[in-house]
C-alpha cells in the first residue's frame, strides 16, 4: 500500500514545484527573452525583441571563443589533475586514514574556504614583497618567477584551484575505494594478483563510476570558474585569463551589452545541460 | 484558546516586522563609499547633521553600506531595478553619465560656488546639470624617495652612471634633477638607473611600480603620462583621438620600462594595494599613485621603512607641461528617493561651508576653494596640495563624464595592457582601442 496516495503527492509536492518554477524558471525566461531583445539597463522592464542577433553577435566574437578555450583547457586540466591526485592519496592514504581517521579534517580545510578568499590569499601569498614564497624563493636563488604575468598566469591559476578542490575528489574517492568489499581483495590476493593489478583491473573498475561523476563535477566547476580567477588576476593582461563566466560578466555589467552577455549565459546553459546529459548516459550505461 | 494567542503574538510580530521598514523610511538614507576615510569622514559629518537642532526626526540621516568590489555594478542593478531603498548615492566623476538616468539634479545654492571653486563643482555635472555635492577628490601623487635622489644628485661617480643609462636606454643627454621639475624621460632615467636589472649597483630591486592590471582605475594613473603630451580622447569636434602621439608615447614608455625590468615581473597584475605594498617594502624608488596613499604611505608606524623619506610632488611634466587626472567622489539625489524633501535638505547642508570644512576634519578629502582650504591648512596640510595639484594641473579628458566613460576605460585598459604584455602590437591595441571608442562614446 501507498504510504500517501496519488493526490496527496501532488499536494505536497506543489509548493516545492512552485518554488523551482519561480525561482528558476522565472529568471530562465527573462533570460531567454533578454537573449533575443534589445536591451539595456534604462530599457530592463521594456526590451524590445530583435531575432538572433545577440547570439550572432556572441558567436561571431573571437574573445567569446577565446573564453570558451580558456574556460575548455582550465576545467579539462584541473579536473584532471584532481582526479588522478585524489585517486593517488586515496589508495595511499587509505591504511592511514583507517588508523588515524582525524587526519581527515585538516586534509578537507582547503574546501571550507570560499574561492574569492583563496584568490586573496594567494594575491598575498604570491606577492613579490609581502608574500612568502617570492620571499624565500629571493633568499634561497636570488630571484623569483613572475607568477601571474601573461606567461605564468595561466599554470598559477590551475595550480591555485588544484590545491583547493584536490581534497573533493580524494574525499569522493576515498569513500569508494574504502567501500571495495574485503573479499574482493581477499580473492585477488589469492589468484596472485600484484596490487598494482588488483588496483588496475579490480579496484579501479569498481570505482569508475565515482571517477566519471567526479571528473565531471570538477570539469563543471573548472568551466564555470569566476572568483579566484577574477580576485587574483582579474580578466587578465588583454583578456588571457578571460573565463566564460567572466567574459559574461564584464559583457553585463561592464559593457553594458545585456543582451549579448545573456545570449552567452544561455549558450553555457546549454553546454551545461549537454555535459549533464552526457553524464547521466555514462553513469546509466554503468549501472546497466 | 492559546492557539488563537499564539496565532495572534505571530501576527503581531509579523505586523510589527512590515510596520518596521516603513517607520524606518521616515528618515533621509544615504548610501555611502565603503570603506576608508570616506566613510569615517561621512559618519562623523551625519553625526553632526542630526544633532542639530532644526532637524526633524523625518529628515534624519541614515548611513548604508555596502562593499566597495563591485560596488559601482551593484549600483546599477540597484538603480536600474526603481530602487528606493536610499535616497541619497554616492556619484562619481567617471559614472555620472552611467547613473544620471536614475537621478535627479540638485540646486546646491549659490554658495556651493564659494566653498569648493566651479571646476571641483564641474566633476559632479553632467549636461550642464548639478547632479551631486562634491564630497572627496581624487588624483595623484608622484611618490618617490628623497635619500635615494639626494644620494644620486652628490654623488659625481652615480651622476655619470645615470647619463650612461639615460643615453643607452633613451637615447637622450640628461642629468639627475629634482624631482620637482622631473620630466617623464628625467624619472624614466631614474627608474631605470635605480632599477638592479639595468644597474646592479642600484640600493633597490626597481625604480618604480607600474600599476599595469587590466582594470579600469589603472588607466587613469597612467592616462596623466600621455596627456602630458597633448593626449586627450576625442577632439573639439568629437573624434576619438586615442591613436595621437601622445598615447603612444606614453604606452611605449610604460612598455619600455617594463621590459627593462624598473618595475616589478608581476607588475601586470599591480593594483593600488600591490603598488602600495611594492613601494611601502623600500625596494623601489618612485611610484605614481592615488593621493589617498599619501596618509599610509608617510606613516611611520604603517609603513616603516620608507615613511621618513618619501617625498611627494605632481606628475612630471611632458611638452604640454604637468597633468594630473582628477576626479570627484560626491552624493547625489535618487530619482526614486522615498524622502526628496529632506534628501535635497541634507544634500544642500552638505554643500555649506560648514560641512566641508567638518568633513575635512574628519579625514575626508574635499577639494576646498583657497579661503576655505587655509581654514583647515593647519590640521590638514594635505589639502592644500591636493587643492593645488588640482587647480594647477587637473584636468578631465573629452568624453569622461560621458554614459560610456567607464566602458572607455575598460577598453583602454584591455588594450594597453595587451600591448604591455606582449600579446598585440602598439597599432593593433591603438587602432581596437579606437574602434571600441568609436563606438562607445557616438551620440
Amino acid at each position: 500500500m501507498a504510504i500517501v496516495n496519488r493526490a496527496e503527492g501532488r499536494a505536497y509536492l506543489t509548493p516545492l514545484v512552485g518554488f523551482l518554477l519561480f525561482f528558476l524558471g522565472f529568471p530562465a525566461a527573462v533570460n531567454l527573452v533578454y537573449s533575443i531583445s534589445t536591451v539595456s539597463f534604462e530599457t530592463l522592464r521594456s526590451p524590445s525583441l530583435s531575432g538572433f542577433g545577440n547570439y550572432a553577435a556572441v558567436l561571431a566574437d573571437h574573445e567569446f571563443w577565446g573564453a570558451v578555450s580558456f574556460s575548455m583547457r582550465f576545467g579539462v586540466l584541473t579536473a584532471l589533475a584532481e582526479c588522478l591526485i585524489g585517486l593517488f592519496l586515496a589508495v595511499f592514504l587509505t591504511p592511514l586514514l583507517a588508523k588515524r581517521s582525524y587526519l581527515m579534517a585538516p586534509l578537507m580545510l582547503p574546501l571550507m574556504v570560499a574561492p574569492a578568499m583563496i584568490g586573496l590569499m594567494y594575491r598575498l601569498v604570491l606577492h613579490e614583497f609581502a608574500g612568502p614564497v617570492p620571499y624565500y624563493l629571493f633568499e634561497w636563488f636570488g630571484d623569483s618567477p613572475a607568477f601571474l604575468d601573461v606567461d605564468n598566469a595561466f599554470r598559477t591559476l590551475l595550480v591555485v584551484e588544484i590545491l583547493q578542490w584536490t581534497p573533493f575528489a580524494f574525499l569522493l574517492f576515498y569513500m569508494a575505494y574504502a567501500a571495495i568489499p574485503l573479499e574482493v581483495r581477499e580473492a585477488a590476493s589469492l589468484d596472485g594478483a600484484s596490487a598494482l593489478k588488483a588496483l588496475w583491473w579490480i579496484e579501479v573498475p569498481l570505482m569508475l563510476p565515482t571517477l566519471v561523476i567526479a571528473f565531471f563535477i570538477r570539469f563543471i566547476d573548472g568551466f564555470r570558474v569566476f572568483d579566484n580567477v577574477y580576485a587574483l588576476t582579474g580578466s587578465g593582461a588583454g583578456g588571457s585569463t578571460t573565463s566564460l563566466s567572466i567574459y559574461i560578466y564584464q559583457a553585463f555589467f561592464k559593457g553594458g551589452a545585456i543582451g549579448k552577455a545573456v545570449a552567452a549565459s544561455v549558450v553555457l546553459f546549454l553546454a551545461s545541460l549537454a555535459v549533464l546529459y552526457g553524464l547521466n548516459w555514462i553513469t546509466g550505461r554503468g549501472r546497466r | 484558546m492559546k492557539l488563537n494567542r499564539t496565532s495572534f503574538s505571530a501576527a503581531a510580530v509579523l505586523l510589527a516586522s512590515v510596520a518596521l521598514p516603513g517607520i524606518s523610511h521616515a528618515t533621509v538614507t544615504v548610501l555611502g563609499w565603503p570603506g576608508g576615510s570616506e566613510e569615517t569622514a561621512l559618519r562623523a559629518t551625519v553625526e553632526a547633521y542630526n544633532a542639530q537642532s532644526g532637524i526633524a526626526d523625518a529628515d534624519k540621516v541614515e548611513l548604508l553600506f555596502f562593499n566597495r568590489d563591485g560596488f559601482f555594478d551593484k549600483l546599477q542593478a540597484d538603480m536600474a531595478a526603481g530602487s528606493d531603498a536610499f535616497d541619497v548615492n554616492l556619484v562619481a566623476t567617471y559614472s555620472i553619465g552611467r547613473y544620471a538616468p536614475y537621478m535627479e539634479p540638485v540646486d546646491l545654492g549659490a554658495d556651493a560656488g564659494k566653498v569648493f571653486g566651479e571646476s571641483v563643482l564641474k566633476t559632479m555635472q553632467f549636461d550642464g546639470k548639478q547632479y551631486g555635492v562634491p564630497t572627496d577628490l581624487s588624483l595623484h601623487f608622484m611618490y618617490y624617495r628623497k635619500d635615494l635622489v639626494d644620494a644620486l644628485m652628490q654623488d659625481d661617480a652615480a651622476k655619470k652612471k645615470y647619463a650612461e643609462i639615460a643615453k643607452e636606454h633613451l637615447g637622450k643627454d640628461l642629468q639627475p634633477k629634482d624631482p620637482d621639475s622631473w620630466t617623464w624621460d628625467d624619472w624614466a632615467a631614474t627608474t631605470l638607473y635605480f632599477s638592479k636589472q639595468v644597474n646592479s649597483e642600484s640600493p633597490v630591486r626597481y625604480g618604480t611600480v607600474l600599476q599595469m592590471k587590466n582594470l579600469l582605475f589603472n588607466m587613469m594613473v597612467f592616462q596623466s603620462l600621455p596627456r602630458s603630451y597633448g593626449a586627450d580622447w576625442t577632439d573639439k569636434d568629437g573624434n576619438v583621438t586615442v591613436d595621437s602621439d601622445a598615447y603612444k608615447t606614453g604606452l611605449e614608455l610604460y612598455k619600455k620600462l617594463y621590459d627593462a625590468g624598473a618595475s616589478p615581473k608581476d607588475s601586470l597584475s599591480y593594483e593600488y594595494a600591490e603598488t602600495n605594498a611594492a613601494y611601502g617594502s623600500g625596494q623601489a624608488a618612485t611610484a605614481l599613485q592615488w593621493n589617498a596613499a599619501a596618509a599610509d604611505l608617510t606613516n611611520a608606524e604603517k609603513t616603516p621603512a620608507v615613511a621618513a623619506v618619501t617625498g611627494i610632488v605632481a606628475p612630471p611634466a611632458g611638452p604640454n607641461g604637468r597633468a594630473d587626472h582628477i576626479h570627484g567622489l560626491g552624493l547625489g539625489l535618487n530619482k526614486n528617493a522615498k524622502n526628496k524633501e529632506g534628501a535635497v535638505k541634507f544634500l544642500k547642508w552638505l554643500a555649506t561651508e560648514d560641512a566641508a570644512l567638518l568633513y575635512a576634519r574628519s579625514g575626508g578629502s574635499p577639494a576646498l576653494a583657497p579661503d576655505v582650504a587655509a581654514k583647515v591648512s593647519k590640521e590638514r596640510p594635505d589639502l592644500v596640495k591636493l587643492g593645488e595639484f588640482a587647480s594647477q594641473y587637473g584636468y578631465v579628458m573629452n568624453g569622461a563624464t560621458s554614459a560610456n566613460a567607464l566602458s572607455v576605460y575598460e577598453l583602454q585598459a584591455k588594450e594597453f595592457t595587451g600591448y604591455w604584455a606582449g600579446q598585440q602590437s602598439l597599432e593593433d591595441a591603438l587602432a581596437h582601442t579606437k574602434t571600441g571608442m568609436q563606438d562607445l562614446l557616438k551620440k
